[in-house]
């Protein structure tokens, strides 16, 4: 199958330009940041090329009509939401995990219960939620309401990254340590994290980006303050002005920056595992 | 003293153990011998307390250890692959048990490094503390995890395949070396394996098991020299079995013969077996010639192939033609007879 | 099972073939109920109860700005008597159609280039990756960017009039059913490749190849041995594209001018009038919708097994 190059190109060809398909937004909303500023709006043509909506959005450029972005407390509010999110769904994840490593009675049960959190739409859950504050008279809030729906939304995925982790994981080392007289919990904390570090490195980050940009749950749950992407929302009924995309294409290039260090951290851990492989290979 | 009491174990439909009933005696090394699946490395887990039985008690001194968990039963265990602690020092996975165990933790590091700095010494690893596990060959790795194991002062040893991951070379020295711990430290070692030489090489008795049960626990000598039964003849794979039509002569006895191969003499086609001496007629297929030992292939009629061992201090045959028939002779009373063969060839 | 002779008391015999330290029986049992019972609470507390409250509440009657606990069927009657409202339901069914076959037909011939013909595994992953990557920018940020895109003036047209394709712009490309069926294709697309990607990775060459040797074509082979095998892999695609999609608002709400209306903005709507039965009931049709869709992908697919 593979050796047709006539359908291999075509097939190249067509992922080439899918490919840039899936770009396509991202290339239009990275060339319209460069739009002149503050006449310039989100549409073509280019007026002129500049920076301006870049400086804009630190507050460099002198005041005009155009408001800056209501995003400076969002953002925080955002960033320390989708921390909390990802230390509270990670910890549940693998927890969860630990208990699916022995066959249990129901297992299947709170299986799909647990993968239900990132199955049901964010509408639906965002609803009931608003629903059951009201009726308790519980204030829905950034740091309450919308926290305890973002764990539910990212704790899934982080235990289904724990749940592969674990599956792969060789006990024996384990046994080991308990056979030294090294009681369970103690050999968790010292021989089986450590191991199963790089997973859970992988669930935090799962889970903190899934938080950071989590919108129609949040848009429910959260109260009179922002977080971020619904401060990006409120300014869908306003006039939109190129300092969003500058925003995005910011946000974006972060976003790269700490998926670098993940992956560096990552090598850091693939390092030892690939030490554990070379001792497989000896044995 | 270990006592282990009939001890049961399934998966699903499959028993592992049946009704499995043991004694080890104070300072014993003993061999579990047996085929995969036999139920070896289960009982093996079962006295650790990695896995429960389902039925039977174990004790340790007169002390049930069912119990307890595995973590509070002095049971060290060597496992197949080692085990070691990847991303620690060979020092700190020895070191690992005297420091986080529950009972009597080793708090000060001075009475540490003593205690490892020896048990490193009885092994033959004394100067590779600071080395990572990755830079070690099998056989370091296999002295670390004993190290690791006998530096707890466990009552018990249990080696699980304990040389199967090493070479040839390697095997016949941590033999020695193996000997020699248990002989200073005077515990119980229990060693599992499915090598039959091994087994007798090893231990001071042999258990053989199969399918979950005993077949027979002896001294080496005993064990090999009488097999219990004709699954044990085989294990060994050092006989030849034959039901008693295919003799010559064909004696009505019942059940069937085992003789040992190195017990078989090959001679010329018209032989007379008289009447200390058994024979069957087989055609020659090949030999194999391994250093100091040469086997002999024949077939019979039926297919089945025999196996006769000449050591090379012993008067050879004539050199063998492929394809001609020889008469294979043994003394009748070297042979053993065992009752009808339930078991297929 | 005989009694052991240090009093311990008897639980019921638990035959597991897992790892199991020897423990007193009760110690084990409760240790992974222990393990379980955060997540398993918060998931009933938080997402259990809320659901439950949606239906329960659909069913309360709806004053002018507030609901009281009285039960009735007022709401469920304004619904489907409403043909705005049923209209929203089968504009969302009728979406989640196209959007699921377009995203099916664009994203398999992706999955399939990636999954089979590319041998390397780092290669494979990079450009999986490489599909990931726009995910990194807002999803609102991304949403918003469609609309210089599709406008009379926009990006598309600008391109396709550059290249003489069309001679005039084409309308219809913003504020309609189009522009929100190209905008969900576009977002969701990727997650038809992901899955399908990695099913074809575990095929057996071999299989491929022992059919050739057979003398079968390259059609026959796809299609009796490729894309059955895909199949859980398509399932599990389509259950993330349709309950996204299903549950989609905001890019109604951006790309269509309010014209486009799903049950998603109805929900959000209501909620904003404070109309709270109402957008419950809203509530329970999608989640009535999206049981039926699921059960049936899940037909298909073994969840436990394939995640």
């Amino acid at each position: 199958m593979e050796n047709q190059p006539v359908l291999r190109g075509a097939l190249g060809l067509y992922t080439v330009i899918f490919i840039t398909f899936l770009y396509a937004p991202f290339i239009v909303l990275a060339i319209l940041s460069f739009q002149s500023g503050p006449e310039g709006g989100p549409q073509f043509p280019i007026i002129h090329w500049s920076i301006y909506w870049y400086k804009h959005l630190f507050g460099l450029t002198p005041p005009s009509r155009v408001a800056p972005l209501p995003i400076g407390d969002a953002l925080i509010r955002s960033l320390i939401l989708a921390f909390a999110t990802m230390v509270t769904s990670t910890l549940l994840g693998t927890l969860t995990a630990q208990a699916f490593r022995r066959r249990f009675a129901g297992s299947g049960l709170v299986f799909y219960l647990v993968v239900l959190g990132m199955m049901v739409p964010g509408v639906l859950v965002g609803l009931g939620v608003a629903l059951v504050s009201t009726y308790l008279g519980v204030d829905r809030s950034w740091w309450g309401t919308t926290f305890l729906v973002h764990v539910v939304y990212t704790f899934p995925f982080a235990f289904l990254v724990m749940l592969a982790v674990l599956n792969r994981f060789d006990r024996s080392v384990e046994e080991a340590a308990w056979a030294l007289g090294v009681p369970p919990a103690r050999t968790f904390r010292k021989i089986t994290f450590p191991l199963i570090f790089p997973g859970v490195l992988s669930a935090m980050l799962f889970a903190f980006t899934l938080s950071y940009d989590e919108f129609p749950r949040t848009l429910f749950a959260a109260g009179g303050d922002l977080t971020l992407p619904l401060a990006i929302y409120g300014t869908f009924s306003v006039e939109i002005h190129p300092n969003i995309f500058a925003f995005g294409v910011l946000t974006t290039l972060f976003s790269f920056a700490i998926l670098a260090v993940y992956g560096f951290l990552m090598a850091l851990s693939v390092r030892r595992a690939r030490r554990v492989a070379i001792q497989e290979e000896i044995a | 003293m270990l006592e282990i009491r009939g001890v049961r174990k399934s998966y699903g439909a499959k028993r592992a153990l049946d009704d499995l009933s043991l004694s080890v005696r104070p300072s014993e090394y003993l061999s579990l011998l047996g085929p995969s699946g036999s139920g070896k490395s289960t009982l093996l887990r079962i006295i650790a307390g990695f896995e429960r039985a389902d039925a039977g008690d174990i004790y340790l001194d007169g002390k049930p250890l069912t119990a307890k968990p595995a973590h509070e039963r002095g049971v060290g265990f060597v496992s197949q692959g080692f085990a070691l602690f990847p991303h620690l020092t060979v020092f700190d996975n020895v070191a690992f048990g005297l420091r986080f165990r529950q009972r009597n933790p080793v708090g000060a590091p001075a009475e540490v490094k003593r205690r490892v700095g020896e048990m490193l010494e009885l092994v033959g690893l004394g100067e590779l503390g600071g080395r990572q596990i990755a830079q070690l060959s099998g056989g370091q790795k296999q002295r670390v995890a004993l190290a690791r194991t006998l530096v707890v002062d466990p009552q018990i040893c249990l080696l699980d395949e304990p040389l199967g991951a090493l070479d040839a070379n390697l095997r016949r020295r941590m033999t020695i070396e193996l000997r020699r711990i248990h002989q200073r430290l005077g515990i119980i070692f229990i060693h599992v394996t499915g090598n039959e030489m091994e087994a007798l090489a090893m231990g001071e008795r042999v258990v053989v098991l199969d399918q979950g049960r005993v077949l027979q626990t002896d001294v080496p000598d005993t064990v090999y020299n009488r097999p219990a039964s004709l699954q044990v003849a085989r294990f060994l794979n050092r006989y030849n079995s034959f039901e008693h039509r295919e003799l010559d002569g064909a004696p009505a006895a019942e059940g069937v013969c085992c003789i040992r191969r190195d017990l078989i003499t090959v001679n010329e086609a018209g032989y007379r077996a008289a009447a200390p001496e058994t024979a069957i007629t087989a055609t020659f297929v090949a030999s194999e010639y391994s250093g100091s030992i040469i086997v002999y292939f024949f077939s019979l009629p039926s297919g089945k192939v025999v196996e006769v061992e000449y050591h090379l201090s012993h008067k050879r045959p004539e050199p063998l033609r492929e394809g001609s028939s020889y008469a294979l002779v043994w003394r009748t009373a070297q042979a053993m007879v065992f009752g009808s063969p339930k078991i297929a060839a | 099972m005989r009694a052991p002779s240090d009093g311990t008391t008897l639980g019921s015999v638990s035959v597991t073939s897992a790892t199991v330290p020897a423990r007193p029986r009760w110690t084990e049992r409760y240790g992974t109920w222990l393990l379980l019972a955060p997540g398993t609470l918060w998931m009933l507390l938080f997402l259990a109860v809320p659901m439950l409250m949606m239906v329960y509440v659909s069913f309360w009657t709806q004053k002018t700005f507030s609901i009281e606990p009285r039960l009735t069927l007022q709401s469920w009657i304004n619904f489907f008597s409403s043909s705005t409202y049923v209209g929203a339901l089968v504009t969302t069914v009728e979406i989640w159609a196209i959007v699921l076959f377009f995203t099916f037909i664009l994203g398999y011939p992706t999955a399939l280039y990636i999954g089979l013909f590319i041998r390397n595994k780092t290669t494979q992953t990079i450009v999986l990756v490489l599909c990931v990557v726009p995910f990194w920018t807002s999803f609102l940020i991304r949403v918003l960017a469609w609309r210089p895109m599709l406008g009379k003036e926009g990006a598309v047209n600008l391109l396709l009039l550059k290249l003489g394709l069309i001679s005039h712009p084409i309308d219809v490309l913003l504020f309609t059913k189009v522009s929100v069926i190209i905008g969900m294709v576009q977002i969701y697309v990727v997650f038809m490749v992901g899955p399908v990607a990695v099913m074809l990775g575990r095929i057996d060459r071999s299989l491929i190849e022992a059919a050739r040797d057979l003398g079968a074509g390259s059609w026959r082979i796809f299609r009796t041995i490729i894309f059955p095998l895909t199949l859980p892999g398509v399932a599990v695609g389509a259950i993330f594209v349709s309950v996204m999609v299903l549950g989609e608002f905001a890019t109604s709400a951006a790309l269509s001018g309010q014209k486009v209306n799903l049950l998603g903005n109805i929900i959000v709507t209501e909620v904003g009038s404070l109309k709270w039965a109402f957008a419950a009931v809203a509530g329970v049709v999608l989640t009535a919708v999206m049981g039926i869709v699921i059960a049936g992908l899940l037909r298909a697919v073994n969840l436990r097994e394939e995640l």
